[in-house]
């Protein structure tokens, strides 16, 4: 039986195992009692247990009095930008993210548009703990209302935020693959709008995911195919709500979704010098970059919730994770692939060089990582213990901000449990490839799993 | 006192108040069961338009396709539709969506098998065992499928009907109808049948919203602006139907309601008169039932209340034509189920035939004159109730087929907890209404007494 995850970045777990209708309606009753009712938008990604979800997360809702907007299937970013236009109370996006098909979640969205804190995640499982009792008699429950233009209202604000370079992007071929995720309906009109030639393939959400939907290396042939044969100026890994990127080259080199945030950062910060944020366990790539730019970089937990948080605190310019993931600020402090489209090809075009050569201005580091499956009774027991067994280092600092983290000046290394399935995810980085897998030894003999 | 429960979770389905004891998570895990006995393949659903309507079906939904069931979705339809479309589509069952004649405030589902028929109490009994282990059918994620809108069932269902009565015959007098759905699901299915079938037709209260613009039963006393449109219209006769169109009442010419008890035997003397049969109706119907069918040549059989157990009944005795006290009309030819739209195709088609009025058609029953009364009772005393009005009246050997039912000279009353509702209902029968209603209040006032005698209660 694969596990089920309740934490602070939602519910999420198997269709047909552990994630049953009655959980979710009792999660979306929880949240709409946390949230005090009102409006709540609700979208989904196209995987096949999606129907089945959203109706009992709309059953959930309209139990406790919530009147639900339903936007079909829809990229989270997308619904994220509507819950403010529609003065929502809050959303739900039903999607498995990167996760494989048979999986299936729930993200809870606040009413600025950001998901939820962990400290109101906390608040939000102790409504779901102790369950709802206040629910709305007939002469209050609500209906469900479709709402068609999220996506039209997404793309007017990416219009917005890089209209002026419009033309100069005109030229641009562009190969993407969209997973037929929910980006299907909005990346490829994007690019047209951008005024790029585009290259689709995987663009229809009715069909079956032809592939894992987290965005790499692993999931980028097809898309290094379309570059290589459409002749593309790049190409575009896409996951299947909106939030994740991964990109091909002009020569059809598949580059780790780990590339995606230094690039952002290097865009962004040509522009316009700010802090940068991102969370612990990311490249310390990002912090060269930030370094030439003479730029700061805040280090948060792992999750969205906090990487949010801090761009908004710290008037980031920049922010994003190394799993692909890249928050625009201008656009919304949340991670938004289109959005990161948008600053990516207009650096590209700014630049005046292919991608291969961007990329390869980027410093060098080497990433190694390792996955350990530890059963979910154990997990954090054996985190704790690591903690523990590590201690103080010699010459090294120590960072508790998520999990364990040590810090040498030559490279690091991070072990921490992974907030969506039931690993405790290894991952070291440093100059050297023989050096990088010595810190991912040295951390692997404390683990005790 | 202690508060009365709401929740109702019987072998004709589950039924509650809304933002109190009909919760979507306890909705979804009915479905899964009902998912789950059905072992998969496709269901059939359909809702009344009461507002807490969108609510159940999306758990409704949610707990069909976990099991792994294709959904066909018939949006607001009367609940014979949901019967007929089950059979028209080949589905493995059906859920109905409706708290029939209950306020607006409830809400239920009615559990439809494979063959259009209601699950019977055998099979109910399966059902709420799968549904109390809690052991449903997951469907895995990759295997699921959106429902499927069907948004031309009301139609299928109109049809249905006109194909399998008969439009009004050709050269038959004009006939002009005034119908009152009561903001019911009926509303739009009403009128568009009686145009089908070629009479002139107004409607009333189509407007079906969930705020109930009449109190859903179709009851006398209900039925004012019926009995106003009528008269205003100078129509031959007026119909009015539940919350989800499976029970008529008939008002005539003259703005005066028949009775509902005497639905069913207009209806069933249309098919008598051209395929006599056996017919089958409850233990609590009119005796007008058997006045009729003598005429006729033919048998009655009685079953328990419930339109279960007549459809049961009905395929036992290979009946004809069967149906309840309430307004219900079950016409196997049409549809396994008590089906308004049925029994308004045969009493206009009686009406067409004949030439004559609905008052004198009515009128060799006059002396049939039933009162039915009902009182909060939960369920537990009710049990006790049953048990010493049964040793009240065992020398008038009672029947016990459902509930108490005693026959004396001036007439009959039967005594029996409702199947719906934590209420006892007293029905009683006698030449005139006043000898009936003082039957059914005698009745009850024995019954009661019974339980608050020291020691009883």
């Amino acid at each position: 039986m694969q596990p089920l995850k309740i934490g602070i970045t939602g519910v999420r777990g198997v269709v047909g195992e552990t994630l049953t209708p009655e959980l979710v309606v009792r999660f979306a009753e929880a949240f709409g009692a946390y949230l005090d009712g009102g409006r709540i938008l609700v979208c989904r990604d196209p995987r096949p247990s999606g129907p089945m979800v959203q109706a009992a997360v709309t059953a959930g809702l309209l139990s406790v009095g919530c009147e639900v907007v339903d936007l079909g299937i829809c990229p989270t970013p997308s619904l994220q930008l509507a819950v403010p236009w529609h003065r929502a109370s809050g959303g739900i996006s039903i999607t498995g993210g990167h996760n494989p098909p048979e999986w299936n979640a729930l993200k809870f969205v606040r009413d600025d548009g950001l998901y939820l804190s962990a400290e109101q995640g906390d608040e939000l499982l102790d409504v779901f703990h102790q369950g709802v009792d206040d629910r709305a008699g007939w002469e209050e429950v609500k209906s469900t209302v479709r709402e068609e233009d999220a996506i039209a209202q997404h793309l007017e604000m990416l219009s917005t935020v890089f209209a002026d370079d419009a033309l100069r992007l005109r030229r641009l071929r562009v190969a993407v693959d969209c997973g037929n995720g929910s980006c299907a309906l909005l990346v490829p009109r994007w690019l047209e709008a951008l005024g790029c030639e585009v290259l689709p393939i995987n663009d229809d959400p009715s069909l079956p995911f032809p592939r894992l939907p987290e965005p790499g290396v692993a999931t980028a042939s097809q898309a290094r195919a379309l570059v290589r044969a459409g002749n593309a100026d790049l190409g575009l890994v896409l996951d299947a709500d909106g939030e994740r990127l991964s990109l091909v080259d002009e020569t059809g080199q598949a580059f780790s979704e780990e590339v995606t945030l230094p690039l952002a950062v290097e865009a962004a910060l040509c522009r316009r010098s700010g802090p940068v944020v991102t969370n612990v366990c990311t490249t310390a790539r990002v912090d060269r970059v930030a370094e030439r730019h003479g730029a700061r970089v805040v280090r948060t937990p792992v999750g969205q919730a906090f990487v949010s948080e801090a761009i908004v605190e710290h008037g980031a310019v920049i922010g994003g994770e190394g799993n692909g993931g890249v928050a625009v600020p201008e656009v919304h402090p949340t991670h938004d692939s289109a959005a990161a489209i948008g600053l990516l090809l207009r650096h590209l075009a700014n630049e005046v060089r292919p991608l291969s050569a961007l990329v390869a201005d980027l410093p060098t580091l080497v990433v190694r990582k390792l996955a350990v499956p530890v059963p979910p009774r154990a997990i954090y027991s054996a985190l704790a213990e690591l903690r523990e067994a590590v201690g103080e280092v010699e010459g090294a600092t120590v960072d508790h901000t998520d999990g364990v983290k040590v810090l040498w000046p030559d490279g690091w290394v991070h072990v921490r449990a992974s907030n969506t399935q039931s690993l405790v995810r290894i991952i070291a980085e440093a100059d050297e490839a023989a050096r990088a897998q010595e810190l991912l030894d040295w951390a692997r003999e404390r683990l005790k799993a | 006192m202690r508060p009365i429960p709401t929740l109702k979770i019987s072998v004709s389905g589950v039924r509650g108040v809304v933002g109190d004891s009909l919760t979507p998570e306890m909705v979804s895990r009915f479905a899964q069961a009902l998912g789950t006995y059905v072992g998969g393949g496709r269901v059939v659903i359909g809702r009344d338009p009461r507002t807490s309507g969108e609510m159940v079906r999306q758990a409704v939904v949610a707990g069909l396709v976990s099991s792994g069931c294709r959904v066909s979705d018939l949006g607001v339809c009367p609940t014979p539709t949901v019967q007929l479309l089950v059979r028209e589509l080949g589905a493995s069952g059906g859920i109905a969506i409706t708290a029939s004649h209950n306020p607006p405030e409830w809400n239920a589902l009615k559990f439809v098998g494979g063959d259009g028929l209601f699950l019977s109490a055998a099979r109910g009994r399966e059902l709420l065992d799968i549904y109390h282990q809690g052991d449903y059918v997951k469907a895995p994620g990759a295997a699921q499928r959106p429902p499927d809108q069907i948004p031309d069932a009301v139609d299928r269902h109109v049809r249905a009907v006109v194909s399998g009565i008969g439009r009004l015959p050709e050269g038959a007098p004009p006939l002009k109808a005034v119908v009152d759905p009561g903001g019911g699901a009926a509303s739009v299915a009403a009128p568009r049948l009686v145009a089908a079938l070629g009479a002139a037709v107004e409607a009333i209260h189509t407007t079906a919203d969930g705020h109930f613009p009449r109190p859903a039963e179709p009851v006398v006393e209900n039925l004012g602006a019926l009995r106003d449109a009528v008269r205003a219209h100078g129509a031959d006769v007026g119909f009015a139907q539940d919350m989800d169109g499976d029970r008529l009442a008939i008002v005539d010419a003259a703005g005066q309601p028949i009775g509902e008890e005497l639905t069913l035997v207009l209806a069933a003397e249309q098919v008598l008169a051209h395929t006599p049969g056996p017919i089958t109706t409850n233990v609590a119907t009119t005796d007008a039932v058997e006045a009729m069918a003598s005429r006729y040549g033919v048998a009655v059989n009685r079953t328990r209340v419930g339109e279960a157990n007549v459809a049961e009944g009905m395929r036992h005795a290979g009946a004809v034509i069967g149906g309840e006290g309430n307004g219900g009309v079950l016409y196997p030819k049409v549809n396994f189920g008590r089906d308004s739209l049925v029994g308004m195709a045969l009493v206009l088609h009686r009406l067409a035939e004949t030439g004559r009025s609905v008052a004198d058609l009515a009128a060799p029953y006059d002396a049939y004159r039933v009162v039915k009364i009902l009182r909060p009772c939960p369920i537990d005393r009710a049990r006790v109730l049953l048990e010493k009005a049964r040793e009240l009246w065992a020398e008038h050997s009672p029947d016990l087929l459902d509930g108490v039912k005693v026959r004396l000279p001036e007439g009959w009353f039967i005594i029996r907890p409702s199947n719906t509702e934590p209420v006892v209902r007293v029905i009683a029968e006698a030449p005139t209404e006043d000898a009936a209603r003082g039957l059914a209040e005698q009745a009850w006032t024995l019954a009661a007494e019974t339980l608050d005698s020291p020691g009883q209660a």
